[in-house]
């Protein structure tokens, strides 16, 4: 009998079509109730427009769509003959703004999503549901964001160029304060040692003598047997390039080149439900992608070792996403000792009627690789494609070819799937846009 | 000409646009005994669901009672009270776990609860989230599904008339509201937005997706989206716009609501005046460049390193009624001017549209934000348009010869 569920606190909600036999999840279909048509407003406007409305695809993700989109529109620029050289001072500040938003977000996935679902699922009484320290580290980082971008949510502080802000040596220095601060919260908040030192673990052996909510998580996750819980399929795509990270494809754990240009999507198969959602897929296959595709194709040691001996499990998924938060911090630090301020912000260029032509952008977004693709009469834009992250994780596919999400819910206990659900960090604004 | 100057005057003398900030003595007096009369009457009811006290909640968290009421001035001063009335909303604030709040989500990016959750000032974040009554709100909830909707009916049930629900998101109307169903009984979001709107003591509609249909309705607008004041009728409605809408506004509204028992003194679009009275322009931090003349021609320039006006470059601070270049955002740390972008208008209608990017006012075709009489609105427009093309003309002059002095200079 197939029942259907409702999650919400996903951005959104979905709707999940369980097909259970006795008791086990024997399969599941996904569907996105929900739909805007982003795609289709952004035709005919102004290239520009595009920095304006596609950060408003997402409230929590928007700063990822802003760098797509400028990045999308420099390659139609390059793809016109004028390419533009961006310097490294706007592009280091893309990159810590960009980052920034990933901290944010994995710190309220920790405090909004798994600690809640974590302590519903075990019963546990000692992990204590605490929304608002999650609420607080998300504001010191979009304090540091909105120094260099204005606002967060929804800012449009990149343009084709470089960024429009000029900031000062007072605004570096109350940058480089707030994040000396937040990466003391995460340290004694969540973590229980230093980022330095949690960085340098080898070893899932390592947190034994840790005391946090951190180390709480880990026991509740190992007590609920989610090493051996959720696996996907082993195999992760990290596209976008960046300084923190690492594009490749990996299969197991050998990495492979990967190019944005093998992505496709296709519709979402729902048989229940109409749903808006697409499936996104690297040469006709399902990939996972996000913190723990991120932090394989990085090679990170602890990760990797977690991955020996539990694969892709949920709880590999949710040390990757904690792991990473540590590794940003520390990468945010080097970049804002980087930051050059007499460079220049922007540079000039060619007015936008003078490009026709097409192109891409490719980020790492919070929960993933980011795909935008403008094609530009003009300056004016003639069509918009937006690939986003949880269109390959959390696909909907047949039972032959089960999407990630789909993979890791079943032969479990609908309990088990629906916290499985989420460590996947499931954005429904994101998936239909 | 000399008509369409009258306009624009008109336009910000209207008596709907005109923002009072000194009603007199006897209106203030008056005006505090009701405050007065409220606060001790809610005083004697219990909190909601056991919600947290503030005040222990302020204590653990070692905020001190000053800090508390430099916080409570602040606000006085934001809703337009004389400074007589901050003990009341220290009082009102201490209370607000006496104030139901649903929360719906409709069709949007979920933007403005992501704004709320880490609302403004020192540790007010606290104050929503553990103490406000946030009834039901689906994206913050850790119930899903039927337990969701059930709490959600028991919720409208229990607070029966007196809940104050804030609405995110635009309404879809297209294929019967089938572009965005709700829960369990996939109920559309329109069917959603009039249950649970039925027995609110007030609505308000944050954001401008739920004001004026936002995003989701930029042309061709796929999914017939529109703002709640387009549907829910015969109720108090506030709309508090902005792309994300600002949490001290919010906060804001509710304080306003606790304290008096009404919704604030609201604009010809439904906007709180203490919010919405004045423009971006008139109190931005620019503004001294824009007089002088003083503009950003391009990216990057020379003008650009040195915070110049951004009027060439598409800001719509003039055509604009919020009040970030004051409250700023993110713990008032900055907001899009400080950092070089021009306003983009986003609490106005239709600036998905219109006031998009690196559009000059003059280049676009922006209504004037309704100052009077809807149908005159566009007569306004026109004027505007007309005297900021006049403006802009005088001043490239000066800055052509302010140009021409420096390079002067040089040689």
């Amino acid at each position: 009998m197939i029942t259907k569920i409702i999650l919400e606190q996903i951005e959104g909600e979905a709707s999940l079509y369980f097909d259970m036999k006795e008791n086990i999840v024997d399969f599941v279909t996904i569907a996105f109730p929900h739909f805007r048509g982003m795609e289709k407003m952004l035709e005919g406007k102004n290239a520009l427009d595009a920095l304006v409305i596609t950060p408003r695809v997402c409230g929590i993700c928007g700063h990822s769509h802003l760098l797509a989109s400028v990045r999308a529109i420099e390659d139609a620029y390059k793809n016109s003959g004028f390419a533009i050289a961006v310097t490294k001072k706007a592009s280091k500040v893309r990159e810590l703004t960009l980052i920034l938003e990933l901290i944010q977000n994995h710190l309220k996935w920790i405090y909004l999503v798994l600690v809640p679902h974590l302590k519903e699922l075990s019963g546990s009484e000692e992990l204590l549901n605490t929304p608002l320290k999650g609420a607080y580290g998300a504001s010191l980082a979009t304090k540091i964001l909105a120094i260099f971008a204005g606002q967060w949510p929804h800012s449009s502080y990149m343009i084709p160029g470089g960024i429009t802000s000029d900031f000062t040596y007072v605004d570096l220095t109350k940058a480089k304060s707030h994040l000396q601060k937040l990466t003391e919260y995460f340290e004694t908040e969540t973590l229980g040692v230093s980022v330095e030192e949690f960085l340098s673990f080898e070893s899932c052996k390592d947190f034994v003598s840790i005391e946090s909510d951190f180390a709480k998580i880990e026991q509740l996750l190992i007590d609920s047997g989610m090493q051996k819980k959720g696996h996907a399929k082993d195999a992760f795509l990290s596209i976008g390039i960046h300084e923190f990270s690492h594009a490749a494809k990996v299969k197991g754990t050998k990495l492979f080149k990967v190019a944005s240009k093998y992505v496709q999507t296709q519709d979402a198969y729902a048989p229940d439900e109409k749903s808006y959602a697409k499936n996104a897929l690297y040469k006709n296959q399902f990939y996972e992608t996000g913190p723990l595709a991120r932090c394989m194709a990085k090679e990170f040691k602890l990760i990797k070792n977690i991955h020996r001996r539990f694969k892709d499990s949920a709880y590999t998924r949710v040390m990757a996403r904690i792991y990473e938060t540590a590794h940003l911090l520390v990468f945010c630090k080097k970049l804002l000792a980087e930051i050059d301020i007499g460079d220049k912000s922007c540079v000039e260029s060619v007015p936008l009627k003078n490009i026709s032509g097409v192109g891409e952008g490719v980020v790492e977004a919070p929960r993933g690789s980011l795909i935008h693709r403008v094609e530009i009469k003009e300056g004016i834009i003639k069509s918009y494609k937006i690939i986003t992250p949880t269109q390959y994780n959390i696909a909907s596919s047949t039972k032959e070819n089960p999407s990630p999400a789909q993979q890791a819910m079943i032969n479990l206990s609908q309990a088990d799937a629906k916290f499985i659900f989420r460590t996947f960090d499931v954005c429904s604004v994101c998936t239909t846009h | 000409m000399a008509d369409r100057i009258e306009g624009v005057k008109k336009l910000f003398t209207s008596k709907s646009a005109r923002v009072e900030t000194n009603k007199g003595d006897t209106y203030y007096e008056e005006l505090f005994e009701k405050c007065q009369a409220r606060i001790e009457e809610l005083k004697t009811q219990q909190p909601i669901n056991n919600r947290l006290d503030l005040a222990d909640v302020l204590e653990t968290q070692g905020i001190e009672r000053r800090d508390f009421l430099k916080w409570a001035s602040a606000v006085t001063g934001m809703l337009m009270l004389p400074a007589s009335f901050t003990p009341l909303v220290a009082d009102a604030a201490l209370l607000m776990n006496r104030a139901p709040v649903i929360w719906i989500e409709l069709s949007d990016c979920a933007g403005n609860t992501e704004a709320f959750i880490r609302s403004d000032g020192p540790k007010i974040d606290d104050i929503i989230l553990d103490v406000i009554s946030l009834e039901f709100h689906e994206t913050l909830q850790a119930a899903a599904g039927h337990q969701a909707e059930k709490q959600l009916d028991e919720a409208i049930e229990y607070f029966k008339d007196k809940y104050i629900l804030f609405v995110e998101g635009a309404i879809p109307m297209g294929i019967d509201g089938n572009f965005g169903t709700i829960g369990a009984s996939g109920e559309t979001m329109h069917d959603h937005l009039l249950r649970v709107s039925k027995h609110a003591a007030a609505v308000v509609a944050v954001g401008s997706c739920a004001t004026f249909g936002g995003v989701p309705a930029a042309a061709p607008n796929p999914t017939g989206a529109v703002g709640v004041m387009d549907l829910v009728k015969g109720k108090p409605l506030i709309n508090i716009p902005a792309c994300p809408a600002n949490p001290a506004n919010m906060v804001g509204v509710i304080l306003h609501y606790i304290l008096t028992g009404q919704v604030p003194e609201l604009d010809s679009l439904l906007r709180p005046k203490f919010a919405f009275g004045y423009r971006i322009h008139d109190n931005c931090e620019r503004r001294a460049h824009f007089d002088a003349g003083e503009y950003v021609e391009e990216w990057g320039d020379e003008a650009a390193k040195n915070n110049f006006c951004l009027y060439k470059v598409g800001c719509k601070g003039p055509m604009t009624f919020n009040n970030c270049s004051i409250i700023r955002y993110n713990d008032g740390v900055n907001w899009p001017v400080g950092v070089g972008h021009g306003c983009i208008g986003c609490s106005e209608p239709d600036f998905w549209d219109k006031y998009a990017y690196e559009r000059p006012m003059a280049d676009a075709k922006i209504k004037a934000p309704t100052g009077g009489v809807e149908k005159t609105v566009d007569e306004f427009g026109l004027g505007l348009l007309t005297a900021a093309g006049i403006g802009i003309g005088i001043h490239a002059v000066a800055s052509m010869v302010a140009g021409k002095k420096e390079d002067g200079g040089e040689a």
